[in-house]
């Protein structure tokens, strides 16, 4: 089951859209649990983001996973991560791979070039979630699991995995231990 | 008489040691917990035992196999940033005779260390914005793809995530990315540039073409108006998209030549019919002829 926690205010209607996405990428169940809070700890050292990394250890929440039940937090807010050798890109979200949660941003959709807000939210929330199955980044352009800050993820907006990536997180749903 | 210290056993060259992270290219990150005897098949054998870090589960190698199968340490921080060096610099155009891209990655893959893997990863990187990549071949892109990602995040100390985000502003630049000061050029919607499409249309790739996977998306309207709906791209569940260029296309092509396709449908529909038809009626003149001579010899009897 992947759940679907929000950290700030979305319109039912997209959580809907999201849910209904999700499910049709995967074939799991997604579910709206609850609502929560960012901790006020993940804010980095400029206060005008929220590292993504530190959102997804240091959340409280009551949400209660079980075997291999997947947690995915959505907000608003824009996220950093770590800075890499390459030093800091687009961050639009972050997730354990293999593990069990994940975190992404409604931020900077429906503005120019980038596909509109429920649309946009459930190809990263298809994304995320595909890393939490262990999938790695796709070059197909029309795939879920292409990085999202290339013209792909604006070009094809449908929420869709391509063939090698549906077969692979089939396996491993089926592997899992529910 | 002084007491022995107990001797580290010698793994590989020597370079391995007890509890060293290394990159076992078919596993990926694992760490050496020991070397023991384990008895096999009536035999003793020396085995070096791993721990895959990705799931803590227990790998054991021949001790004599292990410079063999590629198991090495995890490369450095000054070897990560050459990695990215090479990832971030424009590719060459990638091999397209798939008997030599084969041989090639797989010996680069489990022989040619991290920047084998790289090399790997880099050439089908580059081959799959040509043409799809056959699925063995997306397999191994994969898996090159895990590899580094995974050595990535072991070397440096940072979450695979933001190791493969890393390592994707390298090999699809967002625009404004820089690599030591100089701008790469953002990533694009398609393939880097039409004159490798020419080479790859005079070389010829029959022998490829009948692995190939799903085309990419890019390319599509090209191919498609082919007519190679086998290569057609993984469909997406609803990919209103992916159908709009074939919906493009058939207009495109009826209002022109609109009577060609009847008249060269009339022999198309005729010529199996023809040929089926003698075959049906054989078997009836035989088994007519077999009455008769059975109603004649029944008569003579």
């Amino acid at each position: 089951m992947i759940r679907l926690v929000t950290l700030s205010e979305f319109p039912p209607d997209v959580i809907d859209f999201i849910a209904r996405r999700v499910h049709a990428a995967y074939g799991m169940g997604c579910e709206f649990e609850g609502e929560g809070e960012m901790p006020s700890g993940a804010l980095d050292e400029e206060q005008s983001a929220y590292n993504a990394v530190k959102v997804v250890e240091e959340i409280d929440d009551d949400v209660a996973l079980y075997a291999d039940d997947k947690i995915l937090y959505l907000t608003r807010e824009p996220l950093t991560a770590p800075e890499g050798p390459m030093g800091r890109g687009p961050v639009d979200g972050y997730a354990q791979y293999g593990g069990g949660k994940a975190v992404i941003t409604s931020h900077g959709l429906g503005e120019k070039g980038l596909p509109p807000l429920e649309v946009g939210l459930a190809k990263r929330a298809a994304h995320y979630v595909g890393h939490l199955w262990d999938l790695h980044h796709c070059f197909d352009p029309r795939c879920a699991m292409h990085p999202g800050w290339s013209p792909g993820f604006a070009a094809y907006p449908d929420v869709a995995l391509c063939l090698f990536d549906r077969e692979k997180s089939e396996r491993k749903i089926k592997l899992g231990s529910t | 008489m002084a007491s022995k210290q107990p001797q580290e056993p010698v793994i590989g060259d020597g370079s391995l040691h007890v509890g060293d992270r290394v990159v076992y290219p078919n596993q990926g990150i694992c760490r050496i917990t020991g070397v023991s005897v384990k008895q096999i098949a009536g035999r003793d054998w020396e085995v070096v035992t791993l721990r895959r870090e990705e799931d803590g589960a227990t790998v054991m190698v021949p001790r004599g196999k292990v410079m063999g199968i590629g198991l090495r340490k995890v490369a450095d921080i000054d070897a990560i940033d050459k990695v990215f060096d090479l990832l971030a610099a424009p590719g060459n155009d990638p091999q397209l005779d798939w008997k030599i891209r084969h041989r090639e990655n797989a010996d680069l893959m489990s022989g040619g260390g991290l920047f084998g893997t790289v090399a790997v990863l880099k050439s089908l990187h580059a081959l799959s914005r040509v043409r799809p990549l056959p699925q063995k071949e997306r397999e191994l892109y994969d898996n090159a793809r895990h590899l580094l990602v995974g050595e990535i995040a072991a070397a440096m100390n940072i979450p695979l995530h933001v190791a493969e985000d890393n390592l994707d502003y390298a090999l699809w630049p967002p625009p404004g990315m820089k690599r030591k000061g100089q701008v790469l050029p953002p990533a694009t919607l398609g393939p880097p540039a039409p004159v490798v499409r020419a080479a790859e249309e005079e070389i010829g790739l029959e022998e490829d073409e009948e692995e190939a996977a799903p085309p990419p998306p890019v390319a599509a309207e090209e191919e498609e108006e082919e007519g190679e709906e086998k290569a057609a791209p993984a469909p997406p569940p609803h990919a209103p998209k992916a159908e709009t260029p074939r919906a493009k296309a058939k207009p495109a092509r009826h209002p022109r030549p609109a009577p060609h396709p009847a008249k060269k449908a009339k022999p198309a529909a005729k010529k199996p019919a023809a040929k089926k038809a003698p075959p049906k009626k054989a078997p009836k003149k035989k088994a007519a002829a077999k009455k008769a001579a059975a109603k004649k010899t029944k008569g003579k009897r």
